[in-house]
């Protein structure tokens, strides 16, 4: 429904892009309906351009991507919920002053009664997971299902989502969420090393890209469209999509990264304030492509190749400081970076030119959309936990 | 939305406290100091105060590290105070918060003079603080916020300027939200931008200005509500 309002994408005549909308439905509609529930194509409608177009499909979709069963919902919570839940009043605060997730136009009394019944879920998710530990964010994501799918069916749906998807934030810690935000940077790298070098020597950090993280972006995005448009591309995917998406729009500000003071102040203001006109179809597609060139393991090992080469070439040890978020002397990094770099640099130009990579995420730039990458996205979902897997395809 | 763009824009609405005559040098010393306390103890509200000019209408939870930004003259020298609004969740401070008190200037501690238990995290805030901090001897103060709600107040003043005492932190009482106060809020962060200017070796070394123009009076610290 968003989509018919919006203009068309790519100067695609407006009949054209409705009957393509329809066709889309139809096979959304065919996916649901065969039997078994094509979850697989499913998938890919959730990724590929537009998503899953409305509320009424998402409601249908969204708990088939996470196989929940709907016609058995966790009860109703009783009242004691919120008497002796520890995290009752960090939640209370944070949903007291969520205003700004509510539709603009929303009747108070109808907004202070969803912000009770999101209250309830966090709390009744919380209590049924007492491994899951609440964070400041956690309630952008849950206001988003409530908003889409209603109470109870957003009760099962975040249980899911938490107890997999956002399993890693809700631990004790938060040490790793950090180490998903350690991918970021390398993400980068692999595509634009000088962008990477910038935001390197500004010391930048990661933590601008800590709310889009764990909110899936629904703490920075104004316009809801977009956030559920996003949800729909995440829950299609392998749970560190969101970390691609973020490089994504990083390296899609590239300029005016570029363009900023190199200095960690001023890059991370700039990163932090997300622009709202953003072109989500195309960075969709991208972080798609990216995934599929760079999969996490991949990354993993580079991380990890990167880690010998440091450690060996001196016993200063660089990358447990780094992981440690203590600062090692800046000069001596720099040092490492550049030897590292100049190694690389050869390295690639001998196997793998770093160009071609240009070349190919160009060739490749929305693929994802017309669902040759997507398939390959999709099985990484699948292959990204077995366990996950065999509850997709009992 | 609204108050998302109120937020945002508050690096453009920051002003500068020069005067007509004040022509800013090549490159302003900047002051970075970083605001920690519990959640809801209005961090993003007195941040958002002191760099914009106003209360914001609303604000939302902290997620990570908020940067907010704005230019001062003190004694005709352009400084840009970099504020730093951290998230008071415990979970973010143990992992996340870590990497911004590094070159930090100045802390300031913040409690909810409404809500005790806000008051009773600061010996921990306190500590965390002294295992980041380098150097040990950098500037801090603490701020009671909310002092407007007096009918709601539960940490009595005598009890919070003991506490200063013990841990020789100046101690001030202010309301981000009462309109009145708006002096109060900028004469608390200008007081540590004064001791900051004064506490040179720290600073970034900066050609000396011979125009000494006293723009501001240096503000008493106050330790009893002005509101
Ligand atoms: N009456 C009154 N309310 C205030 C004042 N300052 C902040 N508040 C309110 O207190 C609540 C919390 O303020 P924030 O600035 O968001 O708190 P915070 O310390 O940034 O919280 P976190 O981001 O969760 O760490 C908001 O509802 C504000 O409106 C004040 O001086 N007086
Ligand atoms: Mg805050």
């Amino acid at each position: 429904m968003s989509l018919l309002r919006r203009p068309p994408p790519d100067g695609t005549a407006p009949h054209e892009y409705n009957s393509k909308k329809k066709r889309k439905v139809a096979e959304i509609y065919q996916a649901l309906n065969s039997d078994p529930i094509d979850v697989a194509a499913l998938r890919r409608m959730a990724i590929s351009e537009g998503g899953l177009l409305t509320d009424e499909i998402r409601c249908k979709v969204w708990p088939k991507l996470l196989n929940v069963k709907t016609d058995d919902l966790p009860p109703a919570p009783g009242k004691e919920l919120r008497e002796d839940n520890e995290d009752y009043q960090q939640v209370l605060l944070d949903v007291r002053r969520s205003l700004r997730r509510f539709p603009p136009g929303m009747p108070d009394e109808q907004r202070e009664g969803l912000q009770e019944e999101l209250i309830d879920i966090i709390l009744q998710v919380l209590q049924r997971n007492p491994q899951l530990h609440y964070y400041q964010g956690y309630h952008d994501i849950v206001v988003t299902f409530l908003l889409v799918v209603g109470e109870r069916l957003a009760t099962a749906l975040v249980e899911k989502l938490s107890t997999h998807h956002l399993r890693d934030f809700m631990d004790p810690t938060m040490d790793n969420t950090k180490h998903i935000l350690n991918y970021l940077m390398p993400i980068i790298d692999q595509v634009n090393p000088e962008l990477h070098d910038f935001m390197q020597s500004a010391e930048v950090g990661t933590i601008f890209a800590l709310s889009w993280l764990i909110t899936w972006f629904g703490h920075v995005l104004a316009d809801f469209r977009h956030v559920v448009r996003l949800y729909d591309f995440f829950l299609a995917c392998h749970p560190l999509m969101p970390i691609y998406f973020a490089a994504v729009i990083v390296l899609y500000r590239e300029q005016e990264v570029l363009d900023c003071e190199c200095d960690m102040a001023s890059v991370h203001h700039l990163l932090s304030q997300i622009p709202q006109d953003l072109p989500y179809e195309t960075l969709i597609s991208r972080a798609g492509d990216l995934f599929v060139q760079f999969p996490p393991s991949e990354l993993a090992r580079k991380a990890a190749q990167q880690r010998v080469e440091r450690t060996a070439a001196s016993t200063f040890k660089d990358f447990e400081l780094a992981s440690a978020q203590q600062r090692p002397d800046a000069v001596l990094r720099q040092r490492f970076r550049d030897r590292l770099r100049v190694e690389e640099r050869t390295k690639s130009f001998l196997t793998k030119p770093r160009t071609n990579r240009f070349v190919k995420l160009a060739v490749m730039g929305l693929t994802v959309a017309l669902g040759a990458a997507a398939l390959a996205v999709v099985k990484s979902a699948l292959e990204w936990a077995p366990k996950f897997e065999l509850q997709i395809f009992p | 939305m609204e108050a998302a763009a109120d937020l945002e824009s508050s690096l453009e609405l920051s002003y500068s406290g020069a005067g007509p005559g004040g022509l800013p040098p090549a490159r302003s010393r900047i002051f970075k100091i970083i605001v920690i306390g519990d959640s809801n103890v209005g961090k993003t509200c007195l941040t958002y105060r002191f760099c914009a000019g106003r209360f914001p209408g609303r604000t939302e939870a902290t997620i990570g590290v908020d940067f907010r930004e704005r230019a001062v003259t003190i004694d005709g020298e352009r400084i840009k105070i970099q504020l730093w609004d951290t998230a008071g969740q415990e979970r973010f401070r143990k992992s996340m918060v870590q990497h911004y008190y590094r070159n930090v200037h100045a802390v300031v501690f913040v409690y909810d003079m409404t809500n005790i238990a806000s008051f009773h995290s600061l010996p921990s805030w306190i500590e965390e603080c002294k295992q980041h901090l380098l150097a040990g001897d950098i500037p801090r103060i603490l701020v009671g916020n909310k002092c407007d709600l007096r009918s709601a107040i539960q940490v009595p003043t005598d009890l919070a300027q003991k506490f200063a005492d013990t841990h020789s932190i100046p101690l001030f009482e202010t309301s981000a939200k009462n309109p009145n106060d708006n002096d109060h809020v900028e004469a608390i962060f200008m007081t540590l931008a004064h001791k900051l200017k004064s506490h040179k070796p720290l600073m970034l070394s900066q050609p000396p200005d011979n125009d000494k123009i006293h723009l501001k009076p240096e503000p008493k610290p106050a330790t009893t509500c002005w509101c």
